[in-house]
């Protein structure tokens, strides 16, 4: 032990290495760490009841059997925004299909502003509140916009954090329809 | 002896205030401290730094609801955490886990501590052996000899 030193500073050097392999394989091996994906795909989606803008109640229970694509918006988000196009666009292509719905829940904003921008902006498909925000916590949404692609069978198949494009938006309810 | 008392007391009072800060304090929590309690070690998903307990978002509000109602129901601490482990992710914890790769958050300071205090330990007794200097002959000569002149 003529250094005793330089041991332990060898001593020190292998631990942060093995630290630092540890924490790379623990980061590259979490399926979640790209944030674009929800830890709900793959699972069961959750059950919700939400009020649609003339005060219908619409539920999952509802739309059990078909394919459905959740999308988390409101009216004052920018991205919401920028993705609105694209909704638009997806929804002029599908609106006939029985079995497949798209569903805007509104997140974070309030009633008047969400009729207003419903009215200015031309949106057909259905809009819905979410009392309380249970089907937005529920989702495990960290914002919106945020849209889920729920299969026939309940499940969820994909989902997309961020603005969407029509493109992503069929990939995801193909995608369901196909799982199912 | 007298040489470790210090430390010996300095040991005691340590393990004193730890005994006493990580010790469960109080009598029966109310469903209104519970709830806060657990919203506190939450991150609030959609906002910058705060806790569930202390934002204001619809979404932190339906978390103190949803907790509200699960503790209503039996639900344990840990459950409870689990369900948002299981929805968002590890990092929705404000306190890092105890267990898994969490470990490390609470062993390394502990660890760097311990490491840095036999380091110091080490090097103070390491220069405690060294000779002191002690003035020669010839030294005490030449101090003289420049107090001597004028």
């Amino acid at each position: 032990m003529k250094h005793p030193f330089r041991w332990v500073a060898l001593a020190v050097a292998a631990g942060v290495c093995v630290l630092a392999v540890v924490l790379a394989v623990t980061v590259s091996s979490d399926p979640h760490s790209e944030q674009n994906t929800s830890r709900l795909v793959g699972k069961r989606a959750p059950k919700f009841s939400v009020v649609a803008l003339d005060g219908t109640k619409i539920t999952s229970a509802n739309l059990a059997g078909k394919t459905v694509l959740v999308n988390f918006w409101n009216s004052w988000c920018i991205p919401c925004r920028q993705e609105h196009d694209a909704l638009v666009a997806w929804y002029a292509q599908h609106q006939d299909e029985p079995d497949v719905v798209l569903l805007g829940i509104v997140r974070e904003d309030n009633r008047d502003n969400v009729r207003r921008y419903v009215k200015d902006n031309g949106v057909t498909w259905p809009i819905a509140f979410d009392p309380g925000g249970k089907a937005a916590l529920d989702f495990g949404t960290r914002g919106q916009p945020e849209t889920y692609a729920i299969g026939p069978a309940g499940v969820v198949a994909a989902s997309k954090f961020g603005p969407a494009t029509a493109k992503t938006l069929d990939s995801m309810v193909t995608y369901a329809q196909g799982a199912g | 002896m007298r040489r470790w008392l210090p430390w010996i007391v300095l040991g005691v009072l340590l393990v004193g205030a730890l005994g006493y800060a990580l010790w469960p304090h109080g009598g029966t929590e109310s469903l209104d401290a519970h709830t806060r309690r657990i919203a506190s070690e939450l991150r609030c998903v959609d906002c910058e730094g705060l806790s569930v307990a202390d934002s204001a978002t619809q979404t932190a509000r339906a978390t103190r609801v949803d907790i509200r109602n699960r503790i209503s129901h039996g639900e344990s601490d840990p459950e409870i955490r689990q369900v948002y482990i299981d929805r968002y992710d590890e990092s929705v914890l404000l306190k890092p886990s105890s267990d898994g790769i969490g470990v490390l958050v609470w062993a390394l300071p502990i660890a760097a501590l311990l490491l840095g205090a036999g380091g110091l330990v080490f090097a103070l007794r390491k220069w405690s052996r060294q000779p002191r200097l002690v003035a020669s002959a010839a030294d005490e000569e030449i101090v003289a000899k420049e107090r001597s002149q004028p």
